[in-house]
């Protein structure tokens, strides 16, 4: 590397990092992010369980009246319940107006005598909205009951009950390509989790970083600082220091915060226990974060060594070719206001990446998985999804990284060719005509 | 001997000719002054020499080389259009771009001290730039172009800005650096500045350079054609001549006059004519040299 480069990049670096923004942005980044990740842990975690009594559930007790007028499937519902924090009481058709206005029952259920022989369809009566939520298990119950009682009435033997009782699901594998054993991979959310924590990172990273590289290309424009700079330095030389120590400010602070979430994890009591009372799945208070991940279900996707230096690589190469662009767009404008309509476009193919994910697991060698994860803007997110998938063939991921680095390098000299061209148009309005006028003589 | 040397350049930019076929010779312990009007393609020209444009034709050299990176890190070069980063301190500002110029970091050290110290800006090396009045800012400014020992010096109106003790300053050590036999280029508008600092001058307008070289033969190349006259008593003639076009007043003063004198006139026979009227007492006959101003003003007008 040019010497100029290592320069522009440590200059970079080191006026960032011992700022007071940096060092304050740096401590108080992971509270932030705790906070983020608890709200969203708890709002997952309220919807997954059966009982709504979480912050963002409904609250308070529901009791729920069940008017049997068959008489024979009322105990059976009772038995197998509700869920969702319900009571359910069986009770006499006469007594249910007074039971009603006393606030005895917040609903009702009536079980149509019919039932049994018509296919009559039971009716819950609610005052509020809230007993909808216990609508699907009730149905269950009640589905349940009745083909218990017709069972039985039958009588079907526990045998044929249990042929009845099977159920299929169908799991899935996957061949890892590079060590030629069939092993299980994570379930189908563990690479959705993989492409969107990827796509995640890239966005706040270009979001953040990105203006950053902006803002510092714009700065030297709008100070006269850059006339001074083009007379020691290449532009390209310059702008290629810009973002990759502006880049390296950016991962040195989301190493700091690794760094702290890891280690406060391991020493806090475990974060996911703070969330999920270990009773609720019926383990012993003492059971270990591990233990509870398992009983809740929960599959954190385990990343083989390549994936995870795939996962490096195409972060940080999405990362610096979005870097550039940024830095093409701060040579550009004169304020950040201007940059707005600019900004936009650019961050449109991260999100249609994201957007794509569905599609692309469901083909992930069709022309789109293709397609996008060959496209440098957009093939990060998409290409480390089909990798972790294993659909990937190498000389895929070998054009489509080769691609990524080429636009890389692109990006930055075309911000290097605006950006000398820039100095001769102080004052003046860019036009795309001018721009490209300039380009050419630049 | 090191020199500059440009020979036929030529600049365009689309349509626009920003040079053309400009050639001039800049040598060291003399300063070159470029003049020339808003847009006469100083500005292109000094771009080039310092590498961040390069020429469409002809050739630029220092040292017999043509200009290129490495000449980047021999030359010093205040733009006229300039700036600092207003965050960042003093110091840390003239380290950088001490660097940029190929400095190492301890030698910088001790330079960035040395002329802080020699523009009285010491106390001010911890501060952000932002926090420095323009004129230090200036100063600091200055500080970066000649950190690096430029061989070469480029200087765009450096004086703007600076009140007349810094800019006595700056003088001195622009003095001290033609002495030590560095190649100095002032580009200015201000004739009286050019007048006083330079050896030699390019004169450029409409991106072609119309006069160039030793300032004190262009200045004598152009005719002395003013007289100033002072006296005590009545110059009678003096009407008379007005009126026949040999002369024309241009200014009437206490003791005196300033004229004008045409081809026709023969100045030793007016001040032979002056000298005889009786009574008259002459105190100043002097035929004045055109100043700069007028040589440009002439030049930029008989181009045009």
């Amino acid at each position: 590397m040019r010497r100029k480069i290592l320069v522009v990049t440590r200059s970079e670096f080191m006026r960032r990092v011992t700022s007071k923004t940096f060092i304050v942005t740096t401590l108080l980044g992971p509270l932030l992010l705790v906070g983020f990740f608890a709200v969203t842990i708890m709002i997952s975690l309220s919807t997954l369980e059966d009982d709504f009594d979480g912050p963002f559930g409904a609250t308070g007790m529901l009791r729920i009246g069940i008017v049997d007028e068959t008489g024979v499937l009322g105990d059976r519902i009772i038995d197998q319940g509700a869920g969702g924090n319900a009571t359910l009481v069986l009770i006499m058709p006469d007594s249910l107006d007074n039971q009603m206005t006393r606030g005895d029952v917040d609903a009702y259920v009536r079980i149509p005598a019919e039932m049994i022989t018509a296919n009559e369809q039971p009716v819950l009566y609610s005052v509020d909205g809230d007993a909808r939520r216990v609508q699907w298990t009730l149905s269950e119950a009640i589905e349940w009951a009745l083909k218990d009682y017709l069972l039985a009435e039958n009588n079907i033997s526990a045998n044929v009950r249990a042929i009845l009782d099977r159920s299929v699901f169908l799991e899935i594998f996957t061949n890892d390509a590079e060590e030629e054993s069939s092993e299980e991979v994570e379930a189908e959310e563990g690479y959705y989790i993989l492409g969107l924590t990827l796509g995640t990172l890239m966005y706040m990273g270009i979001l953040i970083y990105g203006t950053l590289i902006m803002y510092a290309a714009m700065e030297e424009r709008t100070t006269r600082v850059v006339e001074v700079l083009v007379s020691s330095v290449r532009p390209f030389d310059l702008l290629m220091g810009k973002v990759l120590g502006i880049g390296l400010v950016g991962f040195a602070q989301m190493a700091v915060w690794g760094i702290m979430i890891v280690g406060g994890t391991v020493l806090a009591s475990p974060m996911i226990g703070l969330f999920v009372d270990p009773a609720m799945y019926d383990l012993p208070a003492s059971a270990t974060n591990q233990e509870i991940l398992a009983a809740a279900e929960i599959v954190l996707p385990s990343i083989s060594p390549s994936l995870f230096i795939w996962f490096i690589l195409y972060f940080v190469g999405g990362y610096l070719l979005y870097g550039g662009l940024f830095a093409a767009v701060g040579t550009m404008v004169d304020s950040p206001q201007e940059s707005q309509g600019l900004l936009l476009p650019l961050m449109m193919p991260i999100v249609i990446s994201i957007i794509f994910m569905g599609p692309i697991m469901i083909a992930p060698n069709g022309p789109l998985a293709v397609g996008l994860s060959l496209f440098p803007l957009t093939s990060s997110v998409p290409m480390i999804t089909r990798i972790a998938i294993g659909a990937a063939p190498y000389w895929q991921i070998t054009l489509s990284y080769g691609l990524l680095l080429g636009a890389f390098l692109t990006s930055i000299w075309v911000s290097a060719r605006i950006y000398r061209a820039s100095l001769l148009m102080y004052g003046k309005k860019p036009s795309l005509k001018t721009l490209v006028g300039y380009l050419r003589s630049g | 001997m090191n020199s500059l040397i440009l020979q036929g350049v030529t600049k365009c930019f689309g349509k626009v000719t920003a040079a053309r076929d400009i050639s001039f010779t800049a040598t060291s312990g003399r300063i070159l002054g470029l003049l020339g009007p808003n847009g006469a393609g100083k500005t292109t020209t000094i771009r080039m020499i310092a590498n961040i444009l390069t020429p469409d034709e002809g050739t630029v050299a220092l040292d017999g080389r043509n200009v290129g990176q490495w000449s980047q890190e021999k030359m010093g070069y205040l733009p006229e259009e300039r700036g600092l980063y207003k965050k960042l301190k003093v110091t840390a500002q003239l380290r950088y771009l001490g660097a940029l110029k190929g400095l190492g970091a301890q030698e910088s050290a001790g330079k960035v001290e040395y002329w802080l110290d020699r523009l009285g800006l010491t106390k001010w090396g911890t501060r952000k730039a932002q926090d420095l009045s323009k004129g230090m800012q200036q100063k600091v400014q200055f500080i970066a172009t000649v950190l690096a020992d430029p061989q070469l010096i480029i200087l765009d109106e450096p004086f703007s800005g600076l009140d007349p003790v810094n800019s006595e300053l700056l003088q001195e050590i622009i003095a001290e650096m033609k002495q030590d036999g560095r190649i100095i280029l002032f580009a200015s508008h201000r004739m009286e500045q050019v007048e006083q600092l330079c050896d030699d001058i390019c004169l450029i307008a409409n991106g072609r350079l119309l006069l160039g070289g030793d300032l004190r033969e262009i200045k004598k190349s152009f005719k002395r054609d003013k007289l100033v006259l002072e006296y005590e008593g009545d110059v009678p003639f003096l009407s008379a001549m007005q009126e026949s076009g040999e002369v024309q007043i241009l200014e009437w003063r206490e003791d005196g006059c300033v004229l004008q004198i045409s081809e026709d006139c023969n100045p030793r026979a007016l001040l032979d004519r002056v000298l005889s009227i009786p009574g008259l007492e002459l105190y100043h006959f002097e035929m004045l040299q055109p100043s700069l101003n007028e040589i440009f003003i002439q030049t930029v007008r008989d181009e045009a």
